[in-house]
């Protein structure tokens, strides 16, 4: 028997009262709707993909012919350490983990995340470490030590001035919302999963998200120590943590920095492979080859990178064995991402896909990727690392790695759930010339990289001399970069277009199985009505006559079901706390902590103190009495 | 939206849980692995630095006092008791109790952290004196800013308590207050010996 349309009418409503944000501005910037916070989240990211991309067109049109005179050194060095530090601390990582605060609850069919102010905090520590940065920039305080601050470099004795103040501190800020973000993933997954979403059924995105959230646990703290209570403190405290005057180790920056570094690039890279299952799934009309293979295979590729960071030191003393060693576990990585890429292939192989825009950039990641791996097996090799180490081939390698193996599945992932954010699909014909002039554009723009590198091109030059022969092949991979501006250019025209005038997209518009075409396009602010029970891993595939649902929450507050970690059993109703100032405030109280810590410690102690205020006030608001409790007591009573 | 068919209903489910069936349990879990990771992580760059220096504490400094940071670890074990006594008292839902052993609790720590001041002082090096001084300082000081926030929760919590009705379900978050102060006790453990009576020994 399915559910009278009265009733849905009447829960809808009530649901939407506690649900949703306060009107106006005030709820602007109270909202505590992961999905409000995600979409904020990704155009923030994408503002900033934009925003490093002027820099490497700035980059790339300085280099576009040897002798310019564009850009100088001082600002080359501005730009291309801002590039680096905002595509992977503002684009790369807020955007996947944005992704997955958008999808994660939908896809466990969950009504929010486990701490919705918590994420909120997190977003508005990011906005921090974006406006900080950008404000730097444009007063000719841009970081110039280049995105890993190497010291001695980056040192008080030859970075005087606050460049690297600046750097150190924005790192901080966006580890902070990484882990927050973690933990939010974590705890969403663990505990908030759709009764019968049991470990074996969880959706592959999931999966991916899941396993990043452990790996940004265990890798972000290692570069916030690296920046905040050593590099930060070395400039701002005088300590000697990389003073080999007074015992300090300029090496050991280096490793507290790639034991993250490294890590990172999964970090970035198995968000993206979490999107392409779903894709493939979608326009291939068959469940994925090898469920239980790609899990493994996440699961491996986060141990593994956690073994590899000291590849990016072999130019360093580093015993033999060691470098072996690292050697070794970066050619063994190669395994776990090839198990994931074969089972790909061999649910494509044989079926009719249909070559929609998301499936056309997963067929680019393939072929893109790809090339950036077999360069990275390459370089994993010490003899060949020692040549290629510090010269444009690694720049080539870096960019195929991400461009390919991140961006490339983003912009798939961006067509594929647009239409659930907004209810409209975006233009399919736009979409596949964005695709052709992007990976044009790509190629055209890195290939030559590697060439270049291999003929002694050294990385963060701001220029080279005409008897080096480099022009061509710059001029070549500028004419590259402006292709890629033109594919972003069209991306945007295609948003600006179809946000509002789309074609309207319906609840599931690729006839997707996932639980997150189960809610209306885009989603209201309580997501489901009632929270589904999940029977397979394609929950939309397997049902034929109504989506099988638990009722028995409340609508009269924002209420979510907790379930048990392995088997997803229901175990209790939980209340989330209402919308609130108080992320926001502390976000800004943090901001002028670590800001100010670079000017005057008392800015630490005063911004400390204001915090004390949001702290309290956080917590008043979160333990306002219930309409209704019922206890669970630890020796099993229940107490009303 | 679907056509939707219920097929079970959890009405009668509780709202409050205790311990790992409830989010906040899982939540103080992944804060308390970041930061026992970060502190992981910065004792392992003090033994790093130590391959620099002939001498551990390097020469001409002298070795940590043990007399402060002995008593304040014996003051951070009995702390344990009130601790516990709180979480037992909120897993009964006793209110009384709660408020009795968070007075307690509270009482205990505040000489806590008054001593931690002397403690960090007791490393005998500055900060700024050499990289051995910057890591010890930087171990015990994370280490400090962990005990104060975890005091700074219990004296809040008491404050509620004594002011305000409060929803049932801040006994669950009472009794987490406790599993994080056995956290920040549990790592100081190592942190004591490495900091303090390692240089003896070495």
């Amino acid at each position: 028997m399915t559910l009278p349309a009265d009733a849905i009418d009447r829960d809808a409503v009530e649901l939407e009262e506690v649900w949703r944000d306060p009107p106006g501005i005030w709820g602007w910037f109270t909202t505590t709707n992961h999905k409000v916070i995600a979409k904020r989240y990704i155009i923030t990211a994408f503002l900033m993909f934009i925003a490093g991309g002027i820099e490497a067109g700035l980059m790339r049109a300085q280099l576009m012919r040897p002798g310019n005179t564009l850009v100088g050194p001082d600002r080359y060095n501005q730009l291309f350490t801002t590039h680096g530090t905002t595509m992977m601390f503002l684009f790369a990582v807020p955007i996947m983990t944005a992704m997955g605060l958008y999808f994660v609850p939908l896809m466990v069919g969950a009504r929010t995340v486990a701490f919705p102010r918590l994420n909120a905090f997190g977003y508005w520590t990011y906005v921090v470490a974006v406006v900080f940065l950008y404000v730097s920039l444009f007063v000719n305080t841009g970081p110039d030590a280049g995105w890993f601050a190497y010291p001695p470099l980056s040192g008080p004795e030859y970075s005087p001035g606050h460049r690297v103040d600046v750097w150190a501190q924005v790192v901080t800020f966006t580890e902070i919302a990484a882990l927050v973000a973690a933990v939010n993933v974590i705890v969403t997954t663990f505990k908030m999963r759709a009764p019968g979403m049991s470990l074996n059924r969880i959706p592959l995105f999931v999966w991916a998200q899941l396993v990043v959230a452990f790996m940004i646990i265990f890798a972000m703290p290692a570069v916030a120590v690296g920046s905040t209570l050593m590099l930060a403190a070395d400039r701002a405290l005088n300590m000697h943590w990389f003073n080999p005057a007074e015992g300090g180790d300029a090496l050991l920056w280096q490793h507290v920095f790639w034991f993250f570094g490294h890590p990172e690039v999964y970090i970035i890279f198995l968000p993206a492979l979490g999107f392409i299952t779903p894709i493939i799934e979608t326009f291939t009309e068959r469940p994925l080859f090898g469920y239980s293979a790609v899990v493994l295979a996440n699961i491996t590729t986060a141990f593994f990178a956690f073994g590899l960071w000291v590849h990016h030191m072999f130019a360093t003393p580093i015993p033999e064995v060691g470098q072996s060693l690292f050697t070794a576990a970066s050619m063994l990585i190669t395994i776990p991402t090839a198990v994931q890429i074969f089972c790909w292939i061999a649910t494509l192989w044989g079926s009719r896909p249909r070559l929609a825009v998301p499936l056309l950039f997963v067929l680019g990641f393939f072929f893109t990727f790809v090339n950036g791996g077999i360069t990275g097996v390459m370089l994993a090799s010490v003899a060949f690392d020692k040549q290629a180490h510090d010269t444009f081939f690694v720049v080539a390698h870096l960019h195929y790695v991400l461009l390919g193996g991140g961006v490339m599945p983003l912009f798939g992932a961006l067509h594929f759930w647009f239409p659930k954010v907004t209810g409209r699909l975006l233009n399919e014909r736009l979409g596949k010339w964005q695709f052709w002039l992007f990976i044009t554009g790509v190629n055209l723009t890195f290939f030559p990289m590697h060439i270049l590198g291999l003929n002694g091109m050294p990385r963060r030059v701001y220029t080279y001399l005409p008897e080096t022969g480099w022009g061509p092949l710059n001029l070549l991979a500028t004419v590259g970069a402006v292709i890629i501006v033109l594919s972003v250019v069209v991306f945007l025209v295609n948003v600006a277009k179809s946000w509002k005038g789309g074609e309207i997209a319906g609840d599931n518009p690729w006839n997707s199985s996932g639980l997150e075409w189960a809610v209306p396009s885009p989603p209201p602010s309580y997501s489901f009505l009632h929270t589904p029970f999940v029977t397979g891993r394609h929950p939309l595939w397997e049902t034929t006559d109504g989506l099988p649902v638990v009722t028995g929450l409340s609508v009269h507050e924002r209420q979510v079901l907790v379930t048990t970690t392995f088997d997803a059993v229901p175990d209790y109703r939980h209340s989330m706390p209402s919308s609130s100032i108080w992320p926001m405030y502390l976000a800004l109280c943090m901001g002028l902590v670590f800001i100010g810590s670079i000017f005057s410690p008392y800015f630490v102690l005063g911004g400390l103190g204001i915090s004390l205020l949001g702290l309290v006030g956080w917590a008043w608001t979160a333990s306002n009495k219930r309409e209704e409790e019922r206890v669970a007591l630890p020796d099993g009573a229940v107490e009303a | 939206m679907n056509a939707m068919r219920p097929v079970s209903d959890v009405t009668e489910l509780p709202t409050v849980t205790f311990g790992s069936r409830s989010l906040m349990w899982w939540g103080t879990l992944g804060f308390m692995t970041i930061e026992g990771w970060t502190l992981a992580i910065l004792v392992v760059s003090y033994f790093y630095l130590r391959q620099n220096f002939d001498a551990w504490p390097p020469l001409r400094t002298p070795n940590p006092s043990l007399l402060v940071p002995t008593i304040n670890l014996v003051l951070m074990l009995v702390s344990v008791i009130p601790a516990w006594l709180t979480q037992q008292a909120a897993k009964k839902l006793d209110l009384g109790g709660v408020k009795r052993w968070l007075i307690v609790s509270t009482v205990v720590a505040i000489p806590i952290v008054v001593l931690r001041w002397w403690e960090l002082w007791a490393i005998n090096t500055r900060w700024d004196t050499n990289a051995y001084g910057s890591a010890a300082w930087t171990v015990v000081g994370f280490h400090t800013s962990l005990l104060v926030l975890d005091v700074a929760d219990t004296i809040g919590l008491l404050l509620f308590y004594l002011i305000r009705p409060m929803p049932l379900k801040s006994f669950s978050d009472t009794a987490d207050n406790s599993f994080y102060w056995y956290f920040t006790v549990g790592i100081w453990i190592p942190v004591y010996l490495i900091i303090y009576v390692g240089p003896r020994i070495a």
